[in-house]
């Protein structure tokens, strides 16, 4: 009766919500397999991340920089206590990381040593010195919390913009002074150029007695050039000149700003859209502006300008917009926005940049996926909003999309150098976890939740990988990625102190179980009660929706003291998570896991070939007489067809094998209208009429290469035909 | 950048298609009948279709019959002094690495009094086009016997006949360390005679191409056993060297598939005797060029010439006695 009681009690909480006895507040409980990850400074995870401005990894992880240090100095007899001592400080980093301490490595490095080393011998701090020497790069330290996305990214997209900038002021200086070369070229070549001071000046004042420079004037005056520079071609690279020297895009080194004072160089970070679209609304004309003038000073340069042709070409330059590849050669634009607090407007100008492929770098950060269930105000949450956004921009097929948790951030250090470098738009939907809203979790584990639980899955859409989704989209990332969810094995100790090894799925429910938004539709059990009739979320979700249920979905939880409850789940909670479910299918489909298309086609090819299969089976064997038959068919086949040209054969009319002529000149020597050249500067006989039949033969006896054929006479009359002909016959 | 922008492609439109003719200056002065003409045709064919513009384009030549080549050229052009076209050849590419330089030499100007300059040139493997116009004989100098003229050779200077065995020009370029095209023609082919032209022209680097050349007047008979015989003349084919139509395929049955980059079977194929091998012996795309070594990143700016400059004489000057002046003054 009890067990019933409880049962239908059970079910009208997962149908209504409504709690009964021995259900409680769910209070702050977190999912069961987070036990193990309570502190995380004595946890040597991804976190902290170094901002790197050199070596090769943009911003590489503490981790990673410690064992590679420690690979290289703890040798020998005293490797292990070096490697615990080292290990020691690395983790009083964390912990002054974690209590708020900023700074760079190199500070926060002797600061852990120095709280260490009292109370410690002096090979802690000797141990810690030849680590910090070890690692050669130094930098800000960056904690996972709600500052990290942007921080991180600006660092990486700093670095591309470095790059871009360095080439373009290099190109710009280069042309700058090759287009000054030339008008200086032109002056010295004048007449005021050689005038008898600036001559004077040119040789120096050792030897300015020995010349007489009026003199020298009148002489190379005299010398000048009679097609000096036309004034247009002057005027055009001056022109070049000034827009190259006054262009505001990069500042150039001080030697060629003299003469363009006073220009600042334009800013690229902005903070919204409406500002990064306005900016690039009032730079583009400029832009046209200096693209145009870089591809005219490079042809001027080369002396390939022509003004009659190329002056038309290039006065509508730019109308039909810049391609990206070319713009790629600027600096880009970097855009970092609130998506927690993102209105329509907003959204409708991100739409514009992405749709536009301007070359802006969007940063759209989430602090909060979750809404809270019946909250009217906000009918989709802001994790969903953002993925409809990464949908959108994946649709638009020119968009490097990125959506990853803050947490995954330091494993996608190649992914986000690539979404820097490319030359089109770049989305980075970005999870930070910094909500505050779940309970005792820290940024990172929220972040790390949402990933492993699908709420917030890792992918990216990469434009430049390849033309189709198989070489663009990658989805691999994810934990576990052909499954619903994630599957662990955990171990906990039971009434009878057993050890107990299950293997638990991690859903949505779990990821969702630690907010408190969501406490309404929890209800802790209390322990020892009957769990028969409770089946876990990733089982119940597989059965159809709608039916009263037999069992009752549940969750494990624990508390602060590591003690293990159970919890029920009631049935919006599992309609949320069935839906989570259906979105992480769609993007299983789209990375080519359990595609349906990829198994429909693979069906209807397995059956096809299991009927041939069967058909080739049930024939009798083909006879050894049959197939001889076929072969003697297909060789009678090939034998048919002839053997084309095995002789040459012998026409009367007068013919010269042209490809074969050596343009030695002998024929056209002896009758230039009878033979001629073609466009190969190779011989053929162009008008038989113009000549005779014995300035054939003759041609043919000199040709070197004797490829003229006589042929037969044209003429009958023609005098001494016979013995021409009896010449003519080597050459038949 | 494989794809071209838009503008790229109205610009291509707009470039000027010059053809052969337009590469043609004044009329050659060669013997009726003389090989030269054909590597003309072969190489103005080259010109037309590559595009090769005119003032970016040099040939420099010593002294021969083979040397007149720049002055029938449409191009800029240097008419050197004998023996001495590969180091002019090598001074223009290393100050102007933008032109495409081409050298036309013969065998008394190469492997003769310019044989040291040969050697050296294949080392540095400048990228360079050498036409070796290989007549066998001194032709503009009527008639003495060449490194290169076979044994036995009537000539002017050797009435009782040459007596020393004749150079092989392919071997001693195959026996060079760097060296990274090696191919020889006909001139009585001109089909292989234009792909290999074609070839040495792609390749980056000191292309060297012997082309065994008629003289009409001072050798007439010497290659007419080779003329009149297809079966001596060796076509060498391969994917990565030359591929043989199939109108010429039955004209020359003698093919053989050689690797071009198989030195020891080049140096086989480039010491047998009997069989002209026509076709690239030897081909390595990887060998550096000397030029790419001395080429320098910095923009010679004012500046940088007047740094380099204040540097240097710094090094040499005599300072004025500033140390004792100051020693004074601090006495003071």
């Amino acid at each position: 009766m009890d067990a019933n009681a409880t049962h239908s009690d059970r079910v009208a909480f997962y149908l209504t919500g409504r709690r009964a006895e021995g259900m409680r507040e769910v209070g702050a409980l977190r999912p069961a397999l987070q036990a193990r990850y309570r502190d995380l400074t004595s946890l040597r995870h991804d976190f902290p991340l170094v901002l790197a401005t050199s070596g090769d990894a943009a911003a590489p992880s503490l981790t990673a920089l410690v064992d590679a240090a420690l690979a290289s100095i703890a040798k020998g007899a005293d490797a292990e206590r070096a490697r615990r001592q080292v290990l020691r400080v690395e983790q009083e980093v964390r912990v002054l990381l974690q209590q708020g301490v900023e700074g760079t490595l190199a500070k926060l490095w002797s600061d852990a040593t120095a709280r260490l080393a009292p109370g410690r011998d002096a090979s802690l701090a000797e141990a810690a010195r030849r680590a910090r020497a070890t690692i050669a790069v130094d930098g800000p330290l960056l904690r996972c919390d709600a500052t990290l996305p942007e921080r991180l990214l600006q660092h990486v997209w700093q670095q591309e913009q470095q790059r871009k900038q360095t080439a373009l002021r290099e190109r710009l200086v280069r042309l700058i002074q090759q287009l000054s070369d030339i008008l200086r070229a032109d002056f010295e070549r004048s007449g005021a150029g050689r005038d008898a001071t600036r001559l004077k000046a040119s040789v120096g004042s050792g030897h300015g007695d020995l010349f007489d420079f009026d003199a020298m004037s009148r002489v190379l005056a005299r010398a000048t050039p009679r097609e000096p520079m036309p004034e247009a071609r002057r005027e055009r690279i001056r022109r070049l000149l000034g827009v190259l020297d006054a262009q505001p895009f990069v500042a150039l080194p001080d030697e060629n700003a003299a003469r363009a004072a006073g220009h600042a160089a334009y800013g690229y970070r902005f903070d919204s859209c409406a500002a990064a679209l306005a900016a690039w609304r009032e730079r583009l004309p400029k832009l046209i502006e200096l693209a145009r003038a870089i591809e005219v000073a490079e042809l001027e340069i080369d002396g390939r300008y022509h003004a009659e042709r190329h002056d038309a070409l290039f006065a509508s330059y730019g109308a039909n917009g810049l391609e990206p590849d070319l713009l790629s050669h600027f600096p880009d634009v970097f855009v970092c926005l609130d998506g927690t607090s993102l209105d329509a407007a907003e959204q409708t100008r991100l739409m514009e940049i992405l749709a536009g492929e301007l070359p802006i770098k969007v940063l759209y950060r989430v602090d909060d996926l979750l809404a809270a269930l019946d909250d009217a105000a906000a009918p989709t949450s802001p994790g969903l909003r953002c993925r409809q956004i990464a949908h959108m921009a994946m649709g638009l097929n020119q968009v490097y999309v990125l959506h990853a948790a803050a947490s995954h951030l330091p494993r996608c250090g190649e992914r986000i150098a690539r979404a820097m470098r490319f030359a089109g738009p770049s989305l980075f939907c970005i999870y930070s976890g910094a909500s505050g809203a779940a309970t005792g979790q820290s940024t990172y584990l929220a972040a790390a939740a949402a990933m492993e639980s699908r709420a917030f899955p890792a992918f990216v859409y990469d434009p430049s990988g390849g033309p189709d989704w198989a070489s663009r989209f990658h989805l691999d990332d994810n934990p576990q990625p052909e499954l619903d969810w994630p599957i662990h094995r955990f171990e906990y100790e039971d009434a009878r102190l057993q050890r107990v090894s299950v293997e638990l799925a991690f859903t949505f429910v779990d990821f969702a179980a630690g907010d408190a938004r969501f406490a309404p539709h929890l209800a802790r059990l209390t322990p020892g009660s009957d769990e028969s009739d409770l089946a876990p979320i990733d089982e119940m979700l597989l059965r159809e929706a709608g039916r009263l249920p037999e069992r009752i979905p549940c969750v494990r939880m624990i508390d602060e003291r590591d003690r293990l409850h159970t919890v029920l789940v009631d049935e919006q909670m599992m309609r949320k998570a069935r839906r989570s479910r259906e979105m992480w299918h769609s993007l299983q489909e789209l990375g080519g896991v359990h595609n349906s298309h990829a198994n429909r086609l693979l069906e209807r090819e397995r059956a096809a070939w299991e009927a041939s299969h069967a058909a080739a089976s049930a024939l009798p064997a083909a006879t050894p007489a049959a197939i001889e038959a076929q072969a003697a068919a297909t060789s009678l086949l090939a034998e048919a067809v002839p053997e084309p040209e095995a002789a040459a054969p012998s026409r009367d009319d007068a013919y010269i094998e042209t490809v074969r002529c050596s343009t030695c000149n002998e024929c056209t020597q002896i009758n230039p209208k009878m033979f001629a050249y073609d466009a190969n500067k190779q011989a053929y006989i162009a008008d038989l009429k113009a000549g005779t039949y014995a300035q054939l033969v003759e041609a043919a006896e000199s040709c070197q290469v004797s490829v003229i054929h006589p042929g037969k006479p044209q003429n009958e009359n023609e005098p001494g035909l016979a013995e021409l002909l009896v010449r003519a016959e080597p050459f038949r | 950048m494989n794809r071209m922008t838009a503008t790229e492609c109205l610009l291509e439109m707009c470039e000027e298609h010059l053809e052969l003719e337009d590469y043609q200056s004044g009329v050659p002065r060669w013997c009726t009948g003389c090989g030269d003409n054909a590597i003309l045709a072969a190489v103005q064919r080259l010109c037309r279709d590559e595009g090769l513009r005119p003032e970016k384009t040099v040939f420099v030549s010593g002294i021969g019959c083979s040397s007149r080549f720049p002055h029938y050229m449409k191009t800029y052009g240097f008419h050197g002094i004998h023996g001495r076209a590969l180091p002019v050849a090598e001074g223009v590419k290393m100050s102007r690495p933008d032109l495409d330089v081409f050298v036309n030499t013969g065998d008394g100007d190469c492997c003769s009094i310019g044989a040291a300059h040969w050697i050296h040139a294949l080392r540095y493997n400048m990228n360079l086009t050498v036409f070796l116009h290989d007549n066998q004989i001194y032709g503009l100098t009527k008639m003495q016997a060449s490194p290169t003229s076979p044994i036995g050779t009537k000539s002017n200077t050797t009435p009782r006949g040459s007596m020393l065995e004749a150079l092989n020009p392919l071997t001693v370029t195959l026996g060079v360390q760097n060296v990274s095209f090696v191919a020889q023609a006909v001139d009585w082919v001109p089909e292989l005679l234009y792909d290999i032209v074609k070839a040495a022209y792609h390749h980056r680097g000191l292309s060297f191409v012997r082309i065994v050349q008629r003289c009409p007047e001072w050798m007439p008979k010497l290659h007419d056993p080779w003329l009149h015989d297809p079966n001596r003349v060796q076509v060498l084919h391969h994917a990565r060297g030359l591929q043989v139509s199939a109108a010429l395929g039955r004209v020359y049955r003698n093919q053989l598939e050689h690797d071009p980059l198989d030195l020891d079977a080049a140096r086989r194929i480039a010491s047998g005797n009997d069989a002209i091998p026509v076709g690239i012996l030897y081909h390595d795309p990887e060998v550096p060029c000397y030029e790419d070594f001395k080429r320098s990143t910095l923009l010679r700016t004012p500046a940088l010439i007047r740094s380099g400059l204040q540097a240097q004489f710094d090094k040499f000057t005599v300072w004025p006695k500033a140390a004792e002046v100051e020693t004074a003054q601090q006495a003071a």
